[in-house]
């Protein structure tokens, strides 16, 4: 495989070491802390130093990085117009009466909680993207042990994430084959050839399934599967570093709450 | 000589709805036998490794494992499978869980071991594979080589008494190759016997004390590989080619070399013939040393140091932790396969070498060079790292 998965960042970045719990610990309380701000200037100082974190401890590739926060921006960003423009306020900048039941316009009020928003989005984003990026899928299966997650879901989690890539694999292969032979040259073709993808997937997950049952057999499956390896202890410096963040954090929204973009008076 | 471990009599299987895959076979493995099974495409060869471990029944005949007819109950089973390890030609459908740990450990586990045992087991079999310090990392993002060692460390940390692989070296790049032929080789002076299923003649002609050519379901003939390979008859029958160096040999027979009854299988038996010609051996008057390094005892830093000392020594690397050191050390390694045979050769021309080992490997060294000596009387000095200090 050449291309790289989100999954194969998370296991190489440079936070690999550090406890899986801290890092939990410091995606979710910043979560937290993003919606518990009531000024915008909180989440933002948040996402920074989540940032900072994610490119300068976790060396992840910034082209990377930049990639996967512009994808949802976007969204957003879309949405931060749509509040602004239907919730309203007293301090009208811009209105519009279009239909009889849709009121449009553009407030104080209205830009105030439209950009606050916004904010909050890419507060949480980039704790999303930082337990994304930084813990992947394997040290994950340990954390869910330790919630008492039942087996059966973790085994099955297990040979989930073990055969997707081999499935991803297939599928690519399948796919690159059918591109070659010009199987999606035009609409009717790529909807025939993609219908045969789908049916080449099916037969290959279906065998692999198989296969699966086979190879758990010749190695004296018992049905006990999970069986995890070592769990690195919290150390120090992260454990100072996350209260470090939890202090900061919650003072920046201490000090910050109320803050708008524009004055309301 | 030892006891057997694995015997098939008359066995027969069809498919569901299928052909008759195999069609009354019977042969017995001894323990510590080296064994390939030879054949083209759709001969029968995986069908007949799966009897092995139970993963297919025979529909008439008896399986046997050390001398009891193998039971098809569920607690049977598990206890065969303990025994006869399974390694699958594609590595991807044998490796289970997210990571090579989890994988290793998923045997150990089913068996029922203690936590700490199992640790202690996928320790040993990661560490026999050359696989330490892989641990934590997902399977997908191995190489083939590597995800086949971790396949067989899977089966290893089982401690099986016979070991089964299909097709080892399919996919493989040559190198890899001649790396997972050393290990079965390794895992094979340990005790363990070990059954490969092959098309490659090449590979399996200087490998394997005994051969069994399959086609169509029906031995054609089990023997030492010279006789298996040597009757082209046979060999044309089974689709298969005459090795190289057999074929040569056979020639050279024609031009009057004197061939010896055990036939060439490596290089420097065939050197050893054409030097044995009356135009008179044209190696050096004194034959140079082999110094045989164990990297596990020895002081890593000091290898450099005495290399470094004795400049034009070859230096060879037998097995992955010998090679994992030769790269710590940046010592430039001049032969990776097929050591043993190339320093000997190298010695019979007055040179130095030395080659790093590890484990038990370095018995198998003396072993080999007294064998050569014994047949060939011309002596080759072998020396301990550290013993003999000049």
């Amino acid at each position: 495989m050449f291309e790289e998965l989100l999954e194969d960042v998370a296991q190489r970045n440079g936070l690999r070491e550090t406890s899986t719990w801290v890092k939990l610990a410091a995606g979710f309380s910043a979560i937290v802390l993003c919606l518990l701000a009531t000024g915008y200037v909180a989440p933002l100082i948040i996402a920074a130093i989540l940032a900072g974190a994610i490119l300068l401890l976790a060396r992840i590739d910034p082209r990377t990085y930049a990639e996967l926060f512009l994808l949802p921006l976007w969204f957003a960003l879309l949405s931060a117009a749509v509040i602004i423009l239907i919730s309203g306020g007293a301090h009208v900048l811009w209105s519009w009466d279009p239909l009889p039941f849709l009121h449009l316009s553009i407030t104080r009020e209205s830009i105030n909680t439209g950009f606050f928003v916004l904010c909050r989005v890419i507060g949480g984003m980039s704790a999303l993207l930082f337990i994304a990026l930084t813990i992947p899928m394997t040290d994950l299966f340990a954390v869910m042990r330790r919630c008492r997650m039942p087996d059966v879901v973790i085994d099955l989690s297990m040979i989930i994430y073990r055969t997707i890539f081999f499935l991803l694999d297939q599928v690519r292969q399948i796919h690159q084959a059918q591109v070659m032979r010009l199987g999606y040259s035009g609409w009717k073709e790529s909807v025939h050839t993609f219908a045969m993808l789908c049916g080449a997937a099916f037969i290959a997950s279906w065998d692999a399934g198989d296969d699966l049952v086979r190879a758990m057999d010749a190695r004296c499956y018992d049905g006990k599967f999970a069986l995890l390896g070592e769990s690195r202890p919290a150390g120090a410096r992260s454990l100072a570093a996350l209260s470090l963040f939890l202090i900061a954090g919650s003072a920046v929204v201490i000090a910050t709450q109320g803050i708008t973009l524009l004055p309301v008076a | 000589m030892s006891s057997i471990v694995l015997e098939a009599r008359d066995i027969r299987y069809r498919y569901p709805r299928g052909e008759e895959a195999i069609k009354g076979i019977s042969f017995h493995f001894r323990r510590g036998e080296k064994i390939a099974l030879v054949g083209p495409n759709g001969a029968g060869k995986s069908t007949l490794l799966q009897m092995f471990n139970g993963m297919i029944r025979p529909d008439a005949g008896t399986m046997l494992f050390d001398n009891r007819p193998m039971e098809y109950d569920r607690e049977s089973l598990r206890e065969l499978r303990r025994k006869v390890g399974f390694v699958l030609q594609n590595p991807d459908r044998q490796i289970i869980a997210p990571t090579v740990y989890q994988d290793v450990a998923f045997g150990p586990t089913n068996l029922g071991y203690p936590e700490a045992e199992v640790k202690e087991a996928v320790t040993t079999a990661l560490r026999h594979a050359g696989l330490a310090g892989f641990e934590r990392r997902p399977p997908h993002q191995l190489s083939g080589g590597e995800k086949k060692r971790v396949a067989i460390a899977g089966v290893l940390a089982m401690d099986p008494e016979v070991l089964v692989f299909d097709e080892p070296t399919s996919g493989l790049d040559p190198s890899g190759s001649e790396d997972l032929m050393e290990l079965l080789d390794e895992l094979n002076h340990e005790g363990k016997t070990v059954v490969i299923s092959t098309h490659d003649v090449e590979l399996a002609y200087p490998w394997a004390d005994r051969v069994i050519l399959l086609a169509d379901g029906q031995i054609i003939k089990e023997d030492v590989p010279d006789v298996a390979f040597g009757n082209p008859a046979y060999v044309r029958m089974a689709h298969l080619s005459v090795p190289t160096l057999l074929e040569l040999s056979v020639e050279l027979a024609k031009r009057g070399f004197a061939i010896p009854d055990r036939k060439p299988r490596s290089v420097l038996d065939m050197v050893r013939i054409i030097e044995s010609q009356p135009h008179g051996p044209c190696c050096h008057p004194e034959a140079g040393t082999i110094t045989v390094c164990n990297v596990d005892a020895a002081d890593h830093p000091a290898i450099a140091a005495w290399l470094k000392a004795r400049p034009g020594t070859a230096v060879g690397a037998m097995g992955t932790r010998a090679k994992q050191c030769a790269a710590a050390e940046q010592l430039a390694l001049e032969f990776t396969y097929g050591v043993i045979d190339k320093c000997i050769l190298r010695a019979l021309r007055g040179k130095a070498s030395l080659i790093l080992t590890a484990g038990s490997m370095e018995v198998r060294i003396l072993d080999r060079v007294a064998a050569y000596e014994r047949e060939s009387g011309i002596a080759v000095t072998v020396e301990k790292f550290g013993e003999h200090r000049d």
